[in-house]
Formats: structure tokens, sequence, C-alpha cells
């Protein structure tokens, strides 16, 4: 478990100084991801750096498992550091090493007798999958492989907490995706706290229990992944939501953006809803996925109807929420959509 | 062997046959490669933890010391700086302090162990310099200590780019030991100096350019065949 209290970070002094982190508090129970995402510069990097305590916070702490890490003295710094495994961006092995010499490496630091280092790197060799790959130098690894001995080598210690800064940015989504299943494959089998530190919103859908968006170095908005991807009202549930092309209404339609807004919205609602308003429904474009066992997206109808009014009231009936004109809502959602006619996804016939 | 003829100074053109060339030139060799290979002894022994040194406590290092910094990174600049000739003779009450004389191998060693380590600092600096940020970030996420993390990331990653200025470094110093010949330092340089410029010996001073040519490319062939062969992408795409 690890918590931050009024977690402050400033660089530089007096009139030059900028406050980075401004008064962080936030929890992560054992066995809990937490994403943290946000735009660039926000201070996603130096929370980070204030986690694994390669830097010093100006003011408030880092406690991990009831002990205030950050207000330890020098000394004992580095061997707090043994606590938080911490998996970098492009994973950062050291080019003349192998794979096993790259994981060896904190159990070297630690002093660990070779024939202990020996063993428990062909545990974690075999723990990320890569047992084939043990002899093989950093430039014979794809970067799924590089950031697996990355993964291997943060978890050599044994820590509790888990830290990734950026850990699958740059790697395709398949990558992506077969990195995710692993860490958390190993927060269920080891219980670990994962601060999952990413400005991608495709894979924080993927990962995360709970998330945090961290904006000019203040968390603006958190919470558990389902109850923001289900909250039309939350900023940061919209921007998690993917953003895609819709096709355009038919003359006469308005177009809808609708966006799942409870866990127990049905398989068809499509269908009732068309039926409810006696209109056909033009699917124009939608995403839906099923997170953490509950079905969450948007959709782009054309709807044909007398009133929004009548609409919205349908459409909340099902657990839904929706806004007429969904090129103004695109905007607002400080999400620019181009109004291109998407091919993957033609128009159909909500009504039979 | 000269003469006096109408009062110049005569050399008598009495080049050195080639069956004689080896009993001049082989000893000399081997005083040219003991000259260089005590000097890069010691500019290894005291360049590599200078290097090292002056690396970390430059803003941004392990445990930065911007004065510190400064006052080293002077020095080394105004040793760099002199030319070597120049050094070596402005050197010479500090080389006879050390060694009790002024000519001679151990008095060559004083002034280009001198500018070698000036010189090898620089490159250790440099090669250091090169090794990403990161990888010390995660040295230091491992729970590394300095003394370990200079070793293993730092200069472990470093040390093909110090193994190239190395070689650099090797050439450099055979050039100045032929320098610190013409102060009597024994060696290829001075025989080259004393029987092919000042006796216009052409056949030694053809000997001792071809000699160093070659030593020279030996050097650099080597420390090349060195560099592939600490770098692991090098050295296994080679087939
Ligand atoms: N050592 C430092 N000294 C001064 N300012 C710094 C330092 N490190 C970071 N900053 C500043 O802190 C701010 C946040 O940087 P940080 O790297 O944490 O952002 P980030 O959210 O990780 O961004 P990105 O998504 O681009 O990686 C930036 O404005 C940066 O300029
Ligand atoms: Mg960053």
């Amino acid at each position: 478990m690890i918590s931050l209290l009024e977690l402050t970070k400033t660089y530089g002094r007096g009139a030059d100084s900028v406050t980075v982190l401004d008064r962080l508090n936030f929890e992560v129970g054992a066995g809990e991801i937490f994403a943290v995402t946000g735009p660039s510069g926000a201070g996603k990097s130096t929370l980070a750096q204030c986690i694994n305590l390669l830097e010093r916070p100006t003011s408030g702490s880092v406690v991990v498992n009831g002990e205030d890490l950050s207000s330890l003295p020098e000394k004992r710094l580095r061997a707090a550091r043994r606590r938080i495994g911490t998996v970098f961006q492009s994973a950062s092995l050291l080019s003349r090493r192998t794979a096993s010499e790259n994981i060896a490496l904190p159990l070297e630091y630690l002093g660990v007798t070779p024939g202990e280092i020996k063993a428990r790197v062909g545990e974690l060799i075999d723990r990320v999958g890569l047992g084939p790959k043990a002899h093989s130098y950093p430039f014979q690894l794809s970067g799924g492989q590089a950031q697996r001995v990355g993964i291997a080598r943060a978890l050599a210690l044994r820590p509790a907490i888990l830290l990734a800064d950026e850990a699958t940015s740059g790697l395709d989504p398949d990558t992506t995706s077969s990195v995710v299943e692993l860490l958390k494959q190993l927060r269920t089998d080891l219980d670990l706290t994962v601060v999952f530190i990413t400005h991608e919103m495709d894979t924080v859908r993927q990962i995360a229990d709970s998330v945090a968006r961290l904006e000019r170095g203040q968390i603006v908005e958190t919470g558990p992944l389902v109850d923001l991807l289900t909250d039309h009202g939350s900023p940061l549930g919209r921007a998690l939501q993917p953003r895609r092309g819709f096709a355009a209404a038919d003359d006469g339609a308005a177009t809808w953006y609708v966006t799942y807004d409870s866990a127990d919205v049905p398989g068809d609602w499509i269908q009732r809803v068309s039926a409810d308003l006696a209109v056909p429904i033009h699917l124009l474009g939608a995403s839906v996925e099923t997170v953490h066992g509950i079905n969450t997206g948007s959709a782009t109808l054309g709807i044909t109807a007398r009133s929004d009014e009548a609409v919205q009231a349908v459409l909340a009936r099902y657990g839904l929420s929706g806004t007429p004109d969904a090129r103004r809502e695109a905007t607002a959602g400080g999400v620019p959509v181009s109004l291109v006619r998407s091919g993957a996804v033609p128009a159909l016939e909500g009504a039979a | 062997m000269s003469a006096v003829v109408g009062g110049a100074i005569y050399v008598p053109r009495a080049d050195v046959p080639v069956a004689e060339l080896p009993a001049l030139l082989l000893p000399a060799y081997g005083e040219t490669v003991l000259m260089v290979g005590i000097v890069m002894a010691i500019v290894l022994v005291v360049g590599t933890p200078l290097g090292v040194l002056l690396h970390n406590v430059a803003p941004g290092g392990l445990f930065e010391r911007p004065s510190l910094h400064a006052v080293l990174g002077w020095i080394i600049s105004v040793g760099r700086s002199l030319p070597f000739l120049i050094l070596m003779a402005s050197i010479v009450p500090f080389t006879r302090f050390i060694t009790g004389t002024n000519i001679g191998i151990a008095a060559a060693v004083v002034p280009m162990s001198l500018a070698g380590i000036a010189f090898f600092t620089r490159i250790v600096e440099n090669a250091l310099r090169s090794v990403p940020p990161s990888i010390v970030r995660v040295a230091r996420a491992s729970g590394g200590s300095n003394l370990q993390i200079m070793r293993s990331a730092q200069f472990g990653e470093a040390v093909p780019a110090v193994l190239g200025g190395l070689t650099i470094q090797v050439i450099a110093m055979i050039e100045y030991s032929a320098i610190a010949g013409t102060i009597g330092a024994g060696g290829i340089g001075y025989v080259a100096v004393t029987y092919g410029y000042q006796r216009f010996d052409n056949t030694v001073m053809l000997a001792t350019i071809l000699i160093l040519v070659a030593t020279v490319a030996f050097v650099q062939v080597a420390g090349d065949r060195l560099v592939r062969w600490v770098t692991p992408q090098k050295r296994l795409q080679r087939a």
C-alpha cells in the first residue's frame, strides 16, 4: 500500500521557483492498479521520481506500508528504494549486458551471492515469459521483450510497489496489450500495488482500477475507472472514451452523441430506443467495450425525432445519456473529431 | 664524423647501411614501447578515476560540486591547451624534482604523463556523458551505491567509447614520445631526429617513418577490434 500526503515538489528557489507538484494526496491499496494520466508537462515523471525516491519531495510525504520513506536520511534512502520497483520507458537496459545480466543488476547491487542471483533471475525470466531470450543482448530484443526484462528487473528485489512511468509508450497496440496483461497477472499473483503513469487513455482503460488526472501539478479528478467511464458529467470519463470519426447524419436527422451512463445498459438498447421513439436510428459511429465486466462506451447516432427531450428521456430509460448535435459536443469535449465519412462503421438501420 | 671544410660544418652523407638498421632501430623501438607503456599505465590509473570524478561533480552528476568541477576543468584545459613541446620545457624543474634528471626516459615520462592524463580525463568524461541519463536513473532506482553506479552503469556502458578514445590516446602518446626524443629521451623519435634530421640520413628517416606508420596502423586496427569486441551489437552482427 502506498499513500501520498500533501506531496509537493518545487524546483529552483525564490523568484525562479516552479511548483511542479502541488499538494498531491492519494492512496493505492495492495493489489490495486492506479493510473495517473495528464498532458505533457503536467508533472507525471516528477511524481514518479518522488515516489521512487530519486527526487526528494519539497514537502509532504510518501508512505509505503505505514513507513514514511520521504523523510529518511540519505543513507537509508538507498535501502528504501529497493522496496519500490520501477519500470522505465523503453526499458533502459544496459546495452552490454544480456537480458539475464540486466535482471541481475539490483541483486548484484544488494550483494546477493552468484548462486542465489542465478536462481532468482531464472525464476524472473520464466515469470515474464522470456526463457529463450535469457542470453540475448538488448539489441536482439523487441520492444515488448525489452520491456519484459525491465519488468523482471523491477521485480528482482520483491518490491511491494511497482511504479511504471510510460512503460508502454512507444510500443505497438498488441505489444502494449501483452505487457498490460503481464502487469495485471503479476499484480494478482504478487499482490503488488501498481502506480501506472501514462498519457495513453487506451492503455488506462485496459489496465486501471482507479484513475487520477494530473494537470499543472494538481489532481483535478480521480475515481474508480468504471465510475468515471459511466459518468457523462465527468471530464476525465469523457477524456477516457476513445473518440473516432463518425459518418454524417441524413438530412433532417439530428446527430446524437450517446454515452453509457450506468452499469446496466441492455445490449439491445439501439433497437429498444428505436422502438420506443418509433423512428429509425442510424448508427454513425460507436466504440463499446467491457471494462471490469461492465459495458462502457459511446455511440454517435442519427435520429429524426420530434423533440430532443423525448429522445433524452428514452435514452435515460436504458441508462444512457445523450446530447444532440454531436459535432458541438465533440468540440466541447476538447478532442476535435473530423467529420469524415467512416467506411469502417457503416450507417445501420437500427429498427427493423 | 664531421670535418671542417672551408669554415663550414660538413656532414658527410654516410647513411647507415641497411644491414645495420635493425641494430639501431630495434633497441630504440623497445624504448618507445617502454616509454609509451609506462605513460599509458600511469594515464589509465590516474585519468580513469579523474574522468569519472569530473563527470560526476558536474551539474547533473551523481555528486554535484560545481566549484570543484570548474577548478578541475580549468586545470585540465590548461594542460590540454599547451603544445607538448612547450609543456615539456616549462615543467623541467618539476621533472627534475621528481626524477632527479631532465633527460632520458624517466624525464620524458613526467611531461608525457601529465599531458596524457589531461587528454584521457577528457576522453573518459566525454564517454560518460554519452551514456543516457535514463541508465543512471535505472541504476539508482535499482538501489546502487554511487560507486556501483559509476562502475557498472556509467563506466560499463561507456567502455566502447573509452576504448575508442584510448586508441587515439596511444597514437598521440607515440607522437609525444617522438617529441620527447628531442630532449634525449631515446626511442624511435630520438633516432629519427639525430640520424634522419641532423645527419640527413634518408635511410634511417625512411625506416623510422615506416615503423611509425606501421605501429600507428597496428594500434588503430587493434583498437577497432577491441571496440568491436566489447560492443555486443558489433561483435555478434559480424557474421
Ligand atoms: N529538474 C528540473 N528542474 C526544473 N524543472 C523541471 C525539472 N524536471 C522537470 N521540470 C519541469 O516540471 C514540469 C513537469 O515535468 P515532467 O517531466 O514531470 O512532466 P510529464 O508530465 O512527465 O510530461 P511528459 O508527458 O512530457 O513526460 C515541466 O514543466 C518541466 O519543465
Ligand atoms: Mg514524463
